[in-house]
């Protein structure tokens, strides 16, 4: 029995330890995280979407978007405010992974009520494998429940000066160079159809169930991009998403009907496109979108006036970029 | 005992060599030494000390190593 | 599943510290291998039958040489036989089953690990001798540990030859006292004795074990994630770009590689210690205070003692009782005298025990360079040896002088770090443009203009590695003295206890080099 006590007093003590550990982390969480919401210029780009997407008023988003650096180079929030005034948002990082989308999504879900989630497909065939996929889970899990560990470095910019500043437009960001891709028609080969990871597979069911809970549908996007998609991908997607019952476009096979033009819309040889690129693919989304879903259009409502002002910065820092392009 | 104390001595004269207990694990007397140590032994008291007898425990003190030169003398 | 990533210290360590604990005690030992042979597979896959091939190998060899000790004593112990001759007979054999078993594993561990390197400057001889090449590049993948573990095995057959250790065991014992988890990446090279009682006991966890554990973990992890990962921003900016730095920027990377170092393998060492630690089983220290050395030969007592110890026990003693030395000695007492003859002595035992350390890291010429810097250094320090006490003598200077031990001590850190500059360099023709340069172009200015600024770290890193730095140098300097007991922490109450190690836990969290701008590093010392 005593013993047992003994047992009982040493767990007690743990659990304790652990549960004050937890609080700290949380107040510190906390502060970092209304630190980097009130100035976004404390964090490094990479992060920068995760602050961005706090940083909106509540329930203003209808779409939502998330996906790597194929995302927000190519859907522009503001262009379809401009031609539909529809409220859309890119969550998107360079080389973002699986667990940070589910994440993303997560993270806006807290404040935000979108009827329309876009997942660019990159991410699913970028999986970090086995133990690494893991570690990574563990990593995404950490920073969004504590944020602390996500944003620790923020002491760096607060102690050194250092600001990270960037040009954002609802989280799509202006690619104004040209490189041609020069490699033809890649979506002829058929090879075998590519594997989807496991991990991949797992938080993809996460996404679909949040979604789901969410009341917010879920459709998944190729874009246009030689280097990162085949007919080999375009398999596995399309599989999958039959398999699942979630819309899929692969823009890849509708480049002509886009106006894709390799040698003016490529930023670098067939890997992202450029503004041009991003003009065309944005249209087809809005088209899409607005053929499937009922999304209203808040130009001119009171609560949108800070869009009105971004659209038309943004409408003539456009045209000076396709210009000068 | 005496011959031993005088090798010892030839090699560090600073050292209170019939006091000291634990030779190797303080690095009193280092790997140099101990070879050294080992050679003026062979020829001192005409042994062969191999590999196998180069243990912390043989070389400890002045008494161990005593030890081990009267075990390889009997062999 | 390094020792500083999540996955093994939020899930594996945990589930196997549960397992363990709730496993009844006698078949402990079973779990602890299956967690180490899962841990081995996780990294290396299939190659597990590596492991466990040299498992049973080194098993069998050492069954051997005992099955051949106890005929001899049975043979010696015949009135008819004559003993000495018997005993002869026997040692011989004895020593050819060791020779072979040596032989053995070296040859798995040689092939694999240097083949390429020996094909390479096979075809290069041949090349110069207009030769068309011989040898094919291999694609050879390493085992995890296989240089560590091969150490281990080697040091277990000949610890049975010598009688330190008896191989009439349960082979389990041996296979666990290889596999262990927290030692395979990147040792420490402990003795078969040396553990296995431990690890086969399979005491119950106690909470005293855990805690402490747990702390030393925490302190490896401030060494390596707030330190090390710090510097090697800059270190791999100057060593990778080497061409384009030269003097006191080349000399400040070879400084910080050299911190890194220490703090990537001693933290390193702190997390697998501890990780023992937790399971009751105490492995062997692998660091002391290494900069406090006053001297080369010094220092390496001090750093990455087990690979010392191991290459003193298995190599320079038996070099040094061997026929060759025991003929130098007769020859040189005759002939050359006695300093002459000591030095030679000297000479013969070290050789092999530096080129074999400067090769055990790796196929490469820069570590045999590195081995034979040192084995050039120890050697001088040897020649110097009596001069250096005529001198001490004469001027009647005591060693522990300030002026004396200071300048003494920043000598061996000049030693210390134009060693870790070759070893770090990629490839000895890189090491040696590096070391040159920082004569030819010194240009101090660099310090404190902003070039150290653009190697990709910040005022504010510079700052929390100059405060780590500070905390671990302060840690070595209480140890060093035994100013402190771990029996002490006791005396503080739980709170202050606790506080200490939140304030750790989250100087580790907010101060360490992960997530953006850093790069995830891996352990060093495990890709030897």
């Amino acid at each position: 029995m005593r013993d047992f006590k003994q047992t009982l007093k040493k767990v007690g003590g743990a659990a304790l330890f652990l549960a004050i550990l937890a609080l700290l982390l949380g107040v510190l969480s906390r502060g970092v995280t209304d630190l980097v919401t009130k100035n976004d210029d404390l964090v490094p780009t990479r992060n920068k979407s995760t602050v961005k997407i706090r940083q909106e008023a509540g329930q203003t988003i209808d779409v939502l978007i998330v996906g790597d650096s194929l995302s927000y180079s190519s859907f522009s929030p503001m262009q379809l405010w401009n031609s539909h005034g529809m409220a859309a948002f890119v969550g998107g990082q360079s080389g973002q992974t699986i667990q940070e989308s589910y994440y993303m999504m997560k993270t806006a879900f807290q404040k935000q009520s979108p009827k329309v989630v876009v997942l660019e497909t990159n991410v699913i065939f970028r999986a970090k494998e086995g133990l690494d996929g893991i570690g990574e889970s563990i990593r995404t899990c950490a920073g969004y429940y504590f944020p602390v560990f996500a944003y620790h470095d923020v002491w760096k910019s607060l102690v050194t000066g250092k600001r990270w500043t960037a040009e954002d437009y609802k989280g799509f960001q202006f690619r104004n160079t040209v490189t041609p891709y020069m490699g033809g028609s890649y979506m002829t080969v058929s090879r075998e159809s590519r594997k989807i990871s496991p991990v991949v597979k797992v938080y993809l069911e996460k996404i679909i169930k949040l979604c789901e809970k969410k009341d917010a549908k879920l459709i998944l996007v190729s874009i246009p991009s030689p280097s990162n998609y085949s007919l080999a991908t375009h398999k596995a997607l399309q599989a999958y998403a039959k398999n699942q019952g979630i819309p899929y476009t692969d823009l890849n096979l509708f480049l002509k009907e886009l106006k894709i033009d390799w040698q003016k819309d490529s930023l670098d040889g067939g890997d992202h496109l450029n503004l041009s690129g991003a003009g065309k693919v944005t249209s087809w989304l809005g088209n899409y979108l607005k053929k499937t879903f009922s999304l209203p259009d808040h130009r001119g409502e009171e609560r949108y006036a800070a869009w009105e002002n971004m659209a038309k910065k943004y409408e003539k820092r456009a045209k000076e970029i396709l210009e000068n392009m | 005992m005496k011959t031993l104390i005088n090798i010892l001595m030839d090699i560090d004269d600073t050292v209170d060599w019939e006091k000291e207990q634990a030779l190797i694990d303080d690095h009193i007397l280092d790997s140099f030494g101990v070879i050294t140590l080992v050679s003026e032994l062979e020829d001192a008291y005409s042994i062969e000390i191999e590999a196998a007898e180069m243990v912390p425990e043989n070389f400890n003190s002045a008494a161990a190593i005593y030890r081990m030169v009267t075990r390889l003398q009997e062999t | 599943m390094a020792y500083h990533t999540p996955v093994y210290l939020l899930l594996f360590l945990p589930a196997v510290l549960l397992a363990y604990q709730i496993t009844p005690q006698k078949k402990r030992w079973l779990l602890l291998l299956g967690a180490s042979w899962i841990f081995f597979w996780s990294v290396s896959g299939k190659l597990l039958i590596f492991l466990i091939g040299t498992i049973l190998f080194t098993h069998y060899i050492g069954l051997g040489l005992e099955t051949l000790k106890s005929r001899c004593r049975l043979e010696a112990g015949k009135p008819e036989n004559d003993r000495k001759q018997i005993q002869a007979l026997f040692k011989k054999r004895q020593r050819l089953v060791l020779a072979a078993g040596i032989f053995g594993l070296l040859a798995v561990l040689g092939y694999l690990k240097y083949y390429n390197f020996f094909a390479q400057n096979v075809n290069l001889l041949l090349e110069k001798a207009g030769r068309p090449a011989l040898l094919t590049a291999k694609n050879l993948v390493l085992p995890l540990g296989i240089s560590f573990y091969t150490l281990r095995a080697v040091g277990y057959m000949a610890d049975v030859y010598w009688e330190r250790t008896s191989a009439f065991v349960h082979p389990g014992k041996l296979a666990l006292c290889l596999s262990f988890f927290p030692q395979l990446m990147e040792g420490p090279i402990s003795s078969y004795s040396q553990t296995a009682g431990d690890l086969w006991k399979g005491s119950p966890i106690r909470s005293e074990n855990l805690a402490a554990g747990a702390w030393r973990i925490l302190w490896g992890l401030f060494k390596k994630v707030l330190i090390a990962d710090r510097l090697n921003v800059l270190v791999k900016a100057v060593f990778d770009q080497y061409e384009s730095y030269g003097g006191v920027v080349v000399a400040a990377a070879a400084v910080a590689y050299t911190v890194q170092l220490y703090m990537e393998f001693s933290g390193a060492m702190d997390m697998i210690i501890g990780s023992g630690r937790m399971f009751g089983v105490s492995l062997p220290e692998n660091f002391r205070q290494p900069f406090a050395a006053g001297s080369a030969a010094e220092f390496w007592r001090r750093w990455h003692i087990t690979l010392g110890t191991w290459l003193k026990t298995y190599v320079f003693y038996p070099v040094s009782t061997s026929r060759i030395v025991k003929k130098w000695n007769r020859f040189g007492k005759n002939h050359a005298g006695k300093y002459v003859t000591k030095l030679g002595v000297t000479a013969i035992c070290l050789f092999p025990v530096w080129l074999l350390n400067g090769l055990w890291h790796g196929p490469r010429w820069s570590y045999i360079f590195y081995g034979m810097y040192y084995f050039t250094i120890l050697l001088c320090g040897e020649a110097l040896a009596p001069v250096r006490e005529r001198i001490l003598k004469k001027w009647n200077i005591s060693e522990q002088t300030v002026w004396w031990a200071v300048p003494r001590r920043l000598k061996t850190w000049v030693i210390i770090v134009v060693g870790e500059l070759f070893f770090r360099a990629n490839g000895l023709k890189a090491g040696l443009h590096m070391f040159v340069s920082i004569f030819t172009d010194f240009r101090p200015e660099k310090l404190w203009d902003s070039t150290l600024l653009n190697l990709g770290l910040d005022s504010g890193d510079y700052l929390v590695i100059l405060l780590g730095c500070a905390v671990v140098g302060i840690v070595g300097v209480v140890k060093e003295h035994n100013l402190w007991k771990e029996e002490n922490t006791k005396r503080f109450c739980a709170p202050i206890r606790w506080a200490a190690c939140y304030g750790l836990l989250l100087a580790v969290i907010i101060f360490g080099a992960y997530g953006i701008g850093y790069q995830q590093v891996d352990l060093i010392y495990a890709g030897f």
